[in-house]
């Protein structure tokens, strides 16, 4: 059994809406107050602050770099705050920080928060934005590149090789949204979910991505509490413990990723967090991946060994991984079920991943659940982050 | 709003592979001291580090790997251009550039297709390689 460092205590989160009149400190202090009150912990016990960075946000960015989040809240006992930048990966960043402070003596506790506001940002810089995000300014941006594209083309790529039909790739939005459907803090809340006939008549944005299978923009923010794994054991109270971590980094200019050694680095951080964890994959009860579009699911599940090679798509369309599936998986429903919020989905994914292995998932608590697989990934896809979380030490 | 294309935002390692599209060649950066050809151009040969870099010409010649045609959602300053095709092309000397694929329907594209460069007119300092069907 491996010997975790670090495990979650505690978690906040507000729905994920468009609601420009909440404002980004409306939403860190409710985040970060939960969070703080769900760890049993008094607010100046915190000595550590680090933020996940909320992205195409420069004043909100420029606030929480400076350290105006422990000021705010009043956390008296902070001792050094800083954030952390990774694109979708920032959270991951921001936990490995978090063990570094704890492990140096710097922090006993240490608060993650994140924040992002779409709703008021012009639309047009939001396009903007994720035109140039991940995108390589000479060889890309100028032939009308954009992040659609990019994960237009490698799921044409990966259809062609895989064998994987339209049909099975639009059964990947209707398994997310069934999950978000029952998600109290998703924007597809209480909402029907999509058939497959209904993504596929939904119109083109760029081949082979319907609009359906694509984002919506959405505002919302999340926090979790980390100490030592020795202190969260003599709390005595539900945690997450990280057992297992792996990365591989591909590349930051898309052309030049190639799709086998993306779908090697899935596969061989998978093995690697595994391995630390002191587990195998028959032992994983929540496969909680982070993909940002539905698209690159199939994928992910074959190379996890989740589903057969050339029969990830088709698992997805068996209905396998939607809620009341047998194999439970991406319980948030990813940022096509979640609604996207920047670098704050993968931040929802790990606050997800305590939420199981704590046992408050309500609906959609997995039964028995004691060990979590999550990924995260930055940018485009330049890299590919596999943990292994349980809920025991 | 600004609607002007956007310019390749250049380094001064790359300048000559713009300087090339000028004169319609497609220029590849070749390490003399380990034989690779690069793409997109470096400083130095990220391969074995050497600053013993020249340019050959390509043939223009490659093979689609992958595309996507847009139709919507596109920044607007590219708007006008719907439906565009944004592809992979793996180059007969072994690199693989983003590109467009023009001259042709979006039907007729498909993985696998060979392709030839055609050089469109950006601005008098820009030419952007795109491709066309052969």
């Amino acid at each position: 059994m491996s010997h975790g460092k670090i495990a979650i205590i505690g978690i906040g989160e507000v729905p994920t809406r468009i609601m420009p009149e909440r404002t980004r400190w409306d939403i860190l202090y409710d985040v970060c107050m939960e969070a703080i009150k769900d760890s049993g912990l008094h607010k100046n016990d915190i000595e550590g602050v680090i933020t996940t960075a909320p992205q195409a946000q420069p004043v909100i960015a420029s606030e929480l770099s400076f350290g105006k989040l422990p000021e705010e809240l009043g956390l008296k006992g902070c001792k050094d705050n800083c954030i952390c930048n990774a694109g979708g990966a920032g959270t991951s960043n921001c936990l490995r920080l978090a063990e570094q402070y704890i492990t140096s003596g710097v922090a006993k506790a240490v608060l993650i928060p994140h924040v992002t506001v779409h709703s008021d940002i012009p639309i047009e810089d939001t396009i903007n934005f994720f035109a140039r995000a991940g995108v390589d300014m000479q060889w890309e941006y100028p032939f009308g590149s954009t992040y659609n594209l990019i994960m237009g083309l490698m799921a044409n790529r990966f259809m062609h090789e895989s064998g994987c039909t339209p049909e099975e790739m639009a059964s990947v939005v209707t398994a997310l949204r069934s999950w978000a459907a029952k998600d109290p803090n998703s924007l597809f809340y209480g909402k029907e979910v999509p058939t497959v006939e209904k993504v596929l008549s939904s119109s083109m944005l760029n081949t082979p991505l319907h609009k359906r299978e694509s984002n919506m923009l959405a505002d919302g923010g999340s926090a979790m509490i980390v100490v030592s794994a020795e202190d969260a054991k003599k709390m005595g109270r539900p945690a997450a413990y990280k057992l297992g971590e792996s990365v591989r980094y591909f590349s930051g200019t898309p052309v030049v990723r190639d799709i086998r050694v993306v779908q090697e680095g899935l596969r061989i951080t998978a093995e690697e967090a595994l391995s630390q964890a002191g587990i195998t994959k028959e032992d994983i009860n929540l496969w909680n991946c982070y993909l940002a579009y539905p698209l690159g699911h199939p994928m992910m599940a074959e190379m996890l060994g989740v589903a057969p090679k050339g029969e990830g798509g088709k698992y997805f369309l068996d209905g396998r991984m939607s809620f009341g599936g047998d194999i439970p998986w991406s319980t948030i429903g990813d940022a096509p079920g979640r609604g996207h919020t920047g670098s704050g989905v993968s931040a929802a994914t790990y606050v997800e991943t305590a939420r199981q292995l704590m046992g408050k998932a309500g609906e959609r608590q997995v039964k028995n659940c004691r060990y979590v697989y999550q990924n995260t990934s930055g940018g485009s896809g330049f890299n590919n982050i596999a943990t292994i979380w349980g809920g025991q030490l | 709003m600004d609607m002007t294309k956007p310019i390749p935002l250049t380094q001064p390692w790359t300048e000559a592979f713009w300087e090339g599209t000028k004169h319609r060649k497609l220029l590849i950066q070749h390490c003399r001291d380990c034989n690779s050809n690069i793409f997109y151009p470096r400083k130095f040969c990220p391969e074995c580090w050497s600053e013993n870099l020249d340019w050959i010409q390509a043939s223009g010649k490659g093979t689609v790997h992958s595309f996507s045609t847009a139709y919507d959602m596109v920044e607007p300053r590219f708007m006008e251009d719907l439906p565009y095709t944004l592809a992979y092309v793996d180059l007969d000397e072994g690199i693989r550039m983003a590109t467009r694929i023009v001259d042709c329907e979006p039907e007729e594209i498909e993985i696998g297709k060979r392709v030839e460069v055609t050089f469109h007119k950006l601005n008098d300092d820009f030419y952007l390689p795109y491709f066309k069907l052969i």
